[in-house]
C-alpha cells in the first residue's frame, strides 16, 4: 500500500466561521494504481489533495484529526523541511489551471530544472540536469528547443504539458492530478489524459485523479471514491461504481444527471437542491436533505459504512437490512 | 533591447515638444506683458513697448513658441530673467545640483526603506513587525511632508542643535530635507510593495513552486520577488515626481537654494521666463526618468522584452 | 442501461457546462440594494475603516457646523493682549501672533481643506471618467489622441503643473482648485481607461452589444457600474492626496493666502514662531494628518469591502 489516508478531517477557520471541508475521509491505494476522486465543486477533493502535499493554507486550514501514511511515514508528522524533501520528489501535483500555474518571468526550462535541482541528492551536474529537462520536455510532446521560452509563449494545452513535465521530472511515486483537463479544450483534454496514462504506465506512478467528470474517471481510473460534503460516500473499483448493482443514492444521482447520446430519450434528472453549507452541516447523513430515499433515521444518525468485497457505501439503506440484494431495486440504475 | 530604447527615445521627442507647448500655453495665460511687469504700469508706453520687443513679446503666440523652442534647441537658451536679466539657464544650473542631490538621495532612501520593509512586512504577514510597518506607513503617508520637515527642524536643528537648520553645502545640510522628502514616498512604496508581494504570494505559480519542494526562502527570492517588483517599478517614475515635488517644498522649509526656491520666488516676482525654463527643465528630467523606468521594466518582464526584440510586434 | 464510456465523456462535459451557466445566471440576479448592504456589512466589520469613518464624520461635522461651534468672528478678532498664548481653558489650542484663537481658526480652516479635497477629486473624477471611458471604450483614434495628451501631462511632475497654473492665474481659492485638479486629471484618465478596458472586454458587454444596445446605454448601464469599485476607492484616496497637496501649496505661499485660516497657510505663518510657540504647528498639522488619514482608512476599508477576495 503506497498511500493510506485514515480518518482525515480538515477545517478552514476564518474570523466568522468554521468550514468543515473534509470530514473523516479514509482512502487507500496500491502502487501503480489510479484512484479517482469524484465530486461536485466544493466537495473537499482539492483540500484532501493539498493536505496530502502539506500545502494547506497555513493560517486558515487545520487538520483536526487523522493520519496520512505514505510509504510507511505519516506525512502529517513531518516537519516543513522534511515535507519539502517529499514534495516534488516523491509526491507531486498537477494543478487545474495551466494559465496561472507557471511563473511568468522564468523560462519553462528553468522551472522544470528547478524541481531536479531541489532534489538533487545524487549530485548531478548542471549538464545532466539540462539533458534530463530536454528529455522530459520531449516526453510530454514539446520540442526541447523551446525550453528557453517563457510560459506566455505557450498555449493552454502546451502549458499543461509543461506543468506535467515539472510534476514528473523527478519520477514521483505518487502524482496528484487536480482536475488536470477542466480548463482545456475538449480535443486537448483527451491528449493530456492519454499522456498522463502513458507516463504513469512508463514510470509505474500511482495517480490520484481528481475530477467532477465521470467520463474522465471511466477512462483513467482503477479505483473510484465518490466524495460528497467532505465525505467518501462510495468507494470501489471502476467496475463496482460503473457496473455494480448497489450504489449510494448520490452516485445514482450523479449518473442520472448525465445525458445519454444513444439510449432512449429519457429526461435528464439532476439532483435537486444544493450541497449543504459546509459551515453548518446537517445532522445525520449529509446527503439526506437531497436524497429521494431519505428515511427518518437518515436525519438523525450518521450512517456507517456498508462493505462487500471492498465496495464500500456509506448509507443507511444497506445497514437496515444487512443485505444488499433486497435493496437492488432502489439502489441500482 | 537597443531597438526598444531608441524607439522610446524617439517617442520622447514629440512628448517633450508637447510638454513645452503645454507649459508655454499655461504660462502665456499670465495677464500682462513683460514690459509692464518689469517697469510697472506707471512707466512710459514707449519704454514698455521697447522692452516687450526685446523679449520678443510683440509677436503672436505661435511665433513666440517657435522662437522659444528653436532657441532651446539651437542655443541651449531658455531666455532671460525679467528680474535679473540673466540667462535663465544660468540660474537653473547654479540651483539644480542641490535639487538633484536632494531628490536622488530621497529616492534612494525611500526605495530602500519602502521596498525593503514592504517585502519583509509581506513575508511576515500578521507578525508584530508587519503590524508596526503597516501602521507607521499609514501614518507617514498622511503626514504632510512639510509638517514633518518643520518638526524635524525644530527638534534636531533648533532644540538639539545636531544638524544645520538652513542652507546647503555639506552632506549634513541634506540629512533633514532628505528625511522630510523620503518618508512620505517610503510609506507609499511600503504599502504598494507589501500588497504587491502579498498578491504575488497568493498566485498559483507560487503553489506550483511549493509543490516542487522549494523552501520558503527560495519561493520568496526566486519566484515572488521579480513578479512583485513589476507594479512597484512602474510607480517608481511617479514616485520620483513626488520626490521632486517634496524637494521643492522642503527647499523652502530649509532655505536651500534649489529649483523649488527658484520657482516660488520667480512666481512671486512674476518672472515668467524663469518659471517656464525651470518647469521645462525639470519636466525633461522627469521624462528621462520615466524612460529609464520603462527600460528597467522591460528588462524584468519577458513579455515586454520579447515584444521589442521581435521588431516591435507582439507575439501574443 | 449502462452508457458506453466514450459517450459518458462527451455527455458529462455538456452537463458541466450547463451547470456553470446556471450558476452564473443565479449570481447575476442579485439585487443592487442587497449588494450595497453586503458591502456595508463587510465595511462595518473593519475596525480601522470604522475609525476612519468616525474621524471623518467629526471633521465633516466641524465643517458643516463651524459657525455654531465657534463664531467666525473669533477667527479674525485680534486681541493684542492675548498674543501667542499657550493652550489654556480659554483658548484650548492657544492663540497666534495676532491674538487670534487658534481653535476657531483650525475649525473654520477645515472648510477649505475639505472643500478643496472633495471638489478637486470630484471634478478630476468627472473629467477623468469622460476622457478615460471614451478612450477605453471606443479605442482607435480617440484612444490614441487621449493617450498621447495624457502622456504629455504625465511628463510634468504634478506639483510643477500646479505651480505653473498658479504662476499664470495667480493665487486664490479658485485657482488653487484649478491647479490641483489639472495635475490629477491625467492619472484619473489612465486609471479609468484601464478599468473600462478590462470591463469592456467582459462577455456581458459583448452580449449587450450583440442585442443592439446604444453606446451610451452600454457605457452607463454596463461598463461604468461594473468599473465603479476601483474608481470609488481611488477617488476616496485621491481626496486625501488633494488635501495634502493643497496644504503643501498653501504652505509655500502658492495657494490660499493668509489671513484665511487654511491649514497649510496657518502652518506657513506659524514657522516664524515655531520655537517659542510649537503648538501653532502642532494643531493645524494634526488636523491635516487626521483628515488625510480618515480618507485613507475609509478608502482601505472600501477596497476590502468591495473586493473581499483580496483579504485572506
Amino acid at each position: 500500500m503506497i498511500l493510506d489516508i485514515k480518518d482525515l478531517s480538515v477545517v478552514y477557520q476564518t474570523d466568522m466561521e468554521v468550514v468543515h471541508a473534509v470530514n473523516s475521509i479514509s482512502l487507500s491505494m496500491e502502487q501503480g494504481e489510479t484512484l479517482g476522486l469524484v465530486g461536485e465543486t466544493g466537495a473537499g477533493k482539492t483540500t484532501t489533495a493539498l493536505a496530502l502535499m502539506g500545502l494547506l493554507p497555513e493560517r486558515t486550514a487545520k487538520v483536526t484529526k487523522g493520519s496520512i501514511w505514505f510509504d510507511g511515514t505519516d506525512l502529517l508528522s513531518l516537519s516543513e523541511r522534511e515535507l519539502q524533501r517529499v514534495r516534488g520528489d516523491k509526491i507531486s501535483m498537477i494543478f487545474q489551471d495551466p494559465m496561472t500555474a507557471l511563473n511568468p518571468v522564468l523560462t519553462v526550462g528553468d522551472q522544470i530544472a528547478e524541481a531536479l535541482l531541489l532534489h538533487n541528492v545524487e549530485g548531478h551536474s548542471r549538464k545532466e540536469i539540462e539533458a534530463r529537462v530536454e528529455e522530459t520536455l520531449e516526453l510530454v510532446g514539446i520540442p526541447k528547443e523551446r525550453k528557453k521560452d517563457y510560459p506566455y509563449q505557450f498555449s493552454g494545452g502546451m502549458r499543461q504539458r509543461v506543468v506535467i513535465a515539472i510534476a514528473l521530472v523527478c519520477k514521483p511515486d505518487l502524482l496528484i492530478a487536480d482536475e488536470p483537463t477542466t480548463a482545456l479544450d475538449v480535443t486537448i483534454q483527451a491528449q493530456i489524459l492519454s499522456m498522463i496514462c502513458d507516463l504513469q504506465r512508463k514510470y509505474k506512478t500511482s495517480v490520484i485523479m481528481i475530477t467532477h467528470d465521470l467520463g474522465v474517471v471511466a477512462e483513467t481510473c482503477d479505483k473510484v471514491g465518490i466524495i460528497y460534503a467532505g465525505e467518501v460516500v462510495e468507494y470501489g473499483t471502476l467496475a463496482d461504481i460503473f457496473e455494480g448493482d448497489v450504489h449510494h443514492p448520490y452516485t445514482v444521482g450523479l449518473f442520472r444527471s448525465i445525458p445519454s447520446l444513444t439510449g432512449s430519450a429519457r429526461r435528464l434528472s439532476p439532483i435537486e437542491g444544493l450541497m449543504p453549507d459546509p459551515t453548518a452541516l446537517p445532522e445525520g447523513c449529509y446527503f439526506s436533505p437531497r436524497c429521494k430515499q431519505c428515511m427518518d433515521i437518515c436525519k438523525k444518525q450518521k450512517p456507517k459504512v456498508y462493505e462487500k468485497n471492498g465496495h464500500q457505501i456509506r448509507c443507511h439503506l444497506y445497514q437496515q437490512t444487512g443485505t444488499a440484494g433486497e435493496m437492488e431495486g432502489s439502489g441500482g440504475r | 533591447m537597443l531597438r526598444f530604447i531608441v524607439k522610446r527615445l524617439l517617442y520622447m521627442l514629440p512628448v517633450l515638444l508637447g510638454v513645452a507647448f503645454l507649459v508655454f500655453t499655461i504660462l502665456s495665460l499670465t495677464p500682462g506683458d513683460p514690459g509692464t511687469i518689469i517697469l510697472g504700469i506707471t512707466a512710459k508706453p514707449e519704454d514698455i513697448a521697447s522692452l516687450n520687443a526685446q523679449f520678443g513679446y510683440d509677436k503672436p503666440f505661435f511665433i513666440r513658441f517657435v522662437n522659444y523652442i528653436s532657441d532651446i534647441v539651437l542655443h541651449q537658451d531658455l531666455g532671460l530673467s525679467y528680474q535679473s536679466r540673466e540667462p535663465v539657464i544660468q540660474s537653473i544650473m547654479s540651483r539644480f545640483p542641490n535639487t538633484l542631490t536632494l531628490t536622488v538621495l530621497s529616492m534612494s532612501v525611500s526605495a530602500m526603506i519602502g521596498i525593503g520593509l514592504g517585502i519583509l512586512s509581506a513575508v511576515r504577514q500578521y507578525s508584530v513587525l508587519d503590524h508596526v510597518c503597516v501602521i507607521t506607513a499609514l501614518i507617514f503617508a498622511c503626514i504632510p511632508g512639510f509638517w514633518l520637515g518643520l518638526m524635524l527642524l525644530m527638534l534636531f536643528a533648533l532644540k538639539l542643535d545636531w544638524l544645520p537648520p538652513y542652507g546647503a553645502g555639506t552632506l549634513w545640510h541634506f540629512i533633514l530635507p532628505t528625511i522630510t522628502v523620503s518618508m512620505t514616498s517610503a510609506a507609499g512604496l511600503l504599502r504598494l510593495t507589501r500588497s504587491a508581494m502579498l498578491e504575488t504570494i497568493r498566485q498559483e505559480y507560487i503553489r506550483t513552486a511549493r509543490a516542487k519542494g522549494a523552501s520558503e526562502r527560495r519561493i520568496i527570492v526566486r519566484h515572488a520577488l521579480k513578479n512583485a517588483m513589476m507594479p512597484v517599478i512602474t510607480t517608481l517614475g511617479t514616485s520620483f515626481g513626488a520626490s521632486l515635488g517634496g524637494a521643492i517644498i522642503a527647499e523652502t522649509i530649509f532655505a536651500m537654494p534649489g529649483m523649488g526656491t527658484l520657482i516660488t520666488t520667480a512666481i512671486r516676482q512674476k518672472d515668467i521666463p524663469v518659471v517656464m525654463g525651470s518647469t521645462l527643465f525639470l519636466a525633461a528630467l522627469f521624462s528621462i526618468i520615466i524612460l529609464i523606468v520603462d527600460v528597467l521594466y522591460a528588462f524584468i518582464d519577458p513579455r515586454i522584452k520579447a515584444k521589442y526584440q521581435n521588431g516591435g510586434k507582439s507575439r501574443e | 442501461m449502462l452508457l458506453s464510456i466514450r459517450e459518458l465523456r462527451q455527455s458529462t462535459r455538456m452537463e458541466g457546462r450547463a451547470v456553470n451557466k446556471k450558476d452564473r445566471d443565479g449570481s447575476r440576479t442579485g439585487k443592487r440594494t442587497s449588494q450595497v448592504s453586503e458591502i456595508w456589512r463587510r465595511f462595518r466589520k473593519n475596525r480601522a475603516a470604522m475609525a476612519g469613518l468616525i474621524i471623518l464624520s467629526i471633521i465633516v461635522f466641524f465643517t458643516l457646523f463651524a459657525d455654531l461651534i465657534v463664531p467666525y468672528s473669533k477667527c479674525i478678532d485680534q486681541v493684542g493682549a492675548e498674543r501667542l498664548q499657550w493652550p489654556s481653558m480659554r483658548h484650548i489650542f492657544g492663540t497666534d501672533e495676532y491674538g487670534r484663537d487658534l481653535f476657531a481658526r483650525v475649525i473654520h480652516g477645515s472648510r477649505y481643506s475639505l472643500f478643496i479635497g472633495v471638489a478637486t477629486s470630484l471634478i478630476a473624477l468627472v473629467i477623468g471618467a469622460v476622457l478615460g471611458a471614451s478612450a477605453g471604450y471606443f479605442g482607435g483614434m480617440v484612444d490614441m489622441v487621449i493617450c498621447r495628451i495624457v502622456d504629455v501631462f504625465m511628463c510634468v511632475p504634478p506639483i510643477l503643473l500646479s505651480l505653473a497654473v498658479v504662476a499664470a492665474l495667480g493665487t486664490s481659492l479658485q485657482n488653487l482648485v484649478i491647479a490641483i485638479t489639472i495635475s490629477s486629471i491625467p492619472g484619473n484618465v489612465r486609471l479609468i481607461r484601464s478599468v473600462v478596458l478590462t470591463v469592456a472586454e467582459q462577455d456581458y458587454v459583448e452580449a449587450a452589444r450583440s442585442y443592439g444596445c446604444s453606446h451610451a446605454r452600454i457605457i452607463f448601464r454596463y461598463v461604468l457600474p461594473n468599473a465603479m469599485g476601483p474608481i470609488i476607492v481611488n477617488t476616496t484616496m485621491a481626496i486625501s492626496d488633494m488635501i495634502l497637496s493643497a496644504a503643501g501649496l498653501s504652505f509655500i505661499g502658492m495657494g490660499i493666502q493668509p489671513p484665511s485660516p487654511e491649514w497649510g497657510a496657518l502652518l506657513s505663518g506659524a514657522q516664524k514662531y515655531m520655537f517659542s510657540s510649537p503648538y501653532l504647528l502642532l494643531f493645524p498639522g494634526a488636523f491635516i494628518m487626521l483628515s488625510s488619514l480618515s480618507f485613507n482608512l475609509v478608502g482601505d476599508g472600501l477596497t476590502d469591502a468591495l473586493d473581499p477576495k483580496l483579504k485572506d
